[in-house]
């Protein structure tokens, strides 16, 4: 059995449609199911359903052979994994934004406090520029955070940049272009070659041909 | 008191059955070493951090856990065995006989985030040969892992062999400015197809060259990725790493192992390291490698005298999780007898029965 982690929430319904153009289909509706685990109709894939930021750790420790999650994710886990294709979705930006004004101007803070759900990247991104920085984690609604004068930026997700623009926000730097990934188990990727080649292929073919409609 | 009660992240404590089969699964790896006849060593739990840090080379400085004694001199504790070995190889080994064939078992510790089942302090089993560089010490290597495989009744495993003599062949021919040769690195490590391919469109390559690149991360298999490889590719270094690499795949076909055995020079992982031939071991139920090596000739110049080496070693923490079929781990089940029963005990003792006094 060859096991897919997919990611609950905006990118499960185009994951979905990748593996059922890849001739991966269910029996039910994965997207709206409350269970967790689904056998595919093939009998060879079985899907589990999984928060997204814990796709690259089921993945990496084997309990899924693949998965499919955004770069952001990926980067944030600093999971050893292999990323063998880029996907056409899920396509966003992660980026440092401040209140709009102040973007340019130096703080008078000697040590610029960033409210984010992605600590690593954040902290990475603020260290090789030698900018003194203190993370804030959050789990969710980032952009209230300098709002409240709780940080002077955020590091966050950006998909239309509304969000930002409504909260009087506005993008500073993009750290890196988001999208989604298929990432597999470096150990999986050996021992279950057979099966993640014709995976891999399957996904390929599927993506140039949706992006040739 | 937080010392009394808690346990700094990353150690373990084995007791009870899990002791008595790591020591069991040790003494199982250590009999196929002494088969081949490897003598063991017991190195120091310590050494200079400089030993450490000039064989292992960048990347493990984080990692190693360093202090400094009363004479200002900066220690540390072991990250790995196989420097230490070499050193003690050169500095008091110069005058005996090659090959040189040591094994050794224990411990080694790294601050790093605990992760596919290590701590941060976990169990390191291996050899280490030196003073020969054939074939045939490359082979013995690889024989010795099958064999210790097959001593713990593993009977689904996998090595995957390549060279780095091969990739550093055609990187060799290859002049890029060090940030895309690290991209490059880096898109290859991930085998990312897609990162590839735009890679490939940015950079000033021939259309010949960009084949053989693309074609590397596919280049996993039996012998007809040799022969993929050898279409690709016609530097002197590659070539006679394919070469290498045939010689070791026709013995073990030889002998009836060459299901065992896969042709991967799709790996570039652990390559600062390596001089030769590199080496992954997996088995289906774990998704982590479970047995690493190569060959490092390079090494022992660090500390003074150039001889070749080759060697692995095993991860016992993540041979623990899976199944080992063949490894008996005893359990002690003495003889239930009286509390006050001591003649009889020793005398049972003397037997070399096991005994349980009823306290």
């Amino acid at each position: 059995m060859f096991v897919i982690a997919l990611a609950k929430g905006r990118m499960m319904e185009q994951s979905l449609d990748l593996l059922a153009s890849a001739d991966i289909r269910f029996s039910e509706n994965v997207a709206t199911s409350r269970k967790l685990i689904f056998d595919a109709q093939d009998g060879e894939h079985r899907v589990v359903v999984v928060k997204p930021a814990d796709v690259p750790t089921y993945v990496e420790y084997g309990a899924a052979d693949a998965g499919i999650a955004g770069l952001d994710v990926i980067l944030e886990s600093r999971a050893d994994l292999v990323q063998p294709l880029t996907l056409d979705f899920g396509r966003c930006k992660l980026a440092v934004a401040a209140p709009r004004g102040v973007a340019l101007s130096a703080s008078e803070n000697p040590t610029v406090r960033v409210a984010t759900k992605y600590p690593h990247i954040a902290m990475e991104y603020f260290n090789a520029r030698g900018i003194p920085v203190e993370i804030i984690y959050l789990s969710g609604s980032i952009e209230l955070a300098p709002l409240l004068g709780l940080a002077d930026r955020i590091v966050d997700l950006v998909e239309s940049g509304r969000t930002l623009r409504d909260n009087g926000l506005e993008i500073v730097e993009v750290i890196v272009e988001s999208s989604a990934r298929l990432v597999v188990n470096r150990a999986s990727y050996q021992t279950k070659r057979g099966e993640v080649l014709k995976f891999i292929d399957a996904l390929n073919k599927a993506k140039s041909c949706a992006s040739s409609i | 008191m937080k010392a009394f009660t808690q346990i700094p992240p990353g150690t373990q404590i084995l007791i009870g059955r899990a002791a008595r089969r790591r020591r069991a699964l040790e003494q199982a790896i250590c009999s196929v070493f002494e088969g081949w006849s490897y003598e063991e060593i017991v190195p120091p739990i310590f050494d200079y951090y400089d030993v450490f840090i000039k064989g292992m080379g960048t990347g493990l400085e984080e990692q190693v856990y360093r202090f400094i004694d009363r004479d200002g001199n900066i220690l540390a504790l072991r990250p790995e065995f196989t420097s230490l070995v070499a050193k003690t190889v050169v500095t008091r080994f110069s005058k005996a006989t090659r090959p040189i064939r040591l094994y050794y078992s224990g411990e080694v510790l790294r601050f790093e985030k605990p992760r596919g089942g290590r701590q941060r302090e976990f169990a390191q089993i291996g050899i280490e040969n030196f003073g020969s560089n054939g074939k045939s010490s490359d082979i013995e290597i690889l024989l010795i892992a099958v064999e210790a495989f097959q001593r713990l009744g593993i009977a689904d495993f996998q090595i995957n062999l390549g060279s780095v003599d091969f990739f550093g062949g055609i990187v060799d021919r290859i002049d890029l400015p060090e940030g895309q040769m690290a991209k490059l690195k880096q898109v290859l490590n991930l085998k990312d197809q897609s990162g590839l391919e735009s890679l490939l469109q940015e950079l000033p390559l021939e259309e010949r060259r960009k084949e053989i690149l693309r074609a590397i991360p596919g280049l996993t298999g039996g012998r007809e990725v040799l022969r993929q490889a050898r279409s690709l590719i016609r530097n002197q270094r590659s070539v006679q790493a394919l070469d290498h690499l045939e010689e070791i795949l026709e013995v073990f076909e030889n002998v009836g192992l060459a299901r065992h055995l896969t042709i991967d020079l799709g790996e570039i992982q652990g390559f600062d390291y390596y001089t030769g031939i590199l080496f992954r071991a997996y088995v289906p139920q774990l998704g982590f490698e479970v047995a690493n090596g190569g060959r490092y000739d390079g090494l022992p110049a660090t500390f003074g005298e150039d001889l070749p080496a080759v060697g692995f070693s095993f991860s016992l923490d993540r041979l623990e999780q899976i199944a080992t079929p063949k490894l008996e781990v005893d359990d002690p089940a003495g003889e239930a007898i009286d509390g006050e029963a001591f003649d009889k005990a020793l005398q049972l003792r003397s037997e070399h029965k096991a005994v349980r006094l009823c306290l």
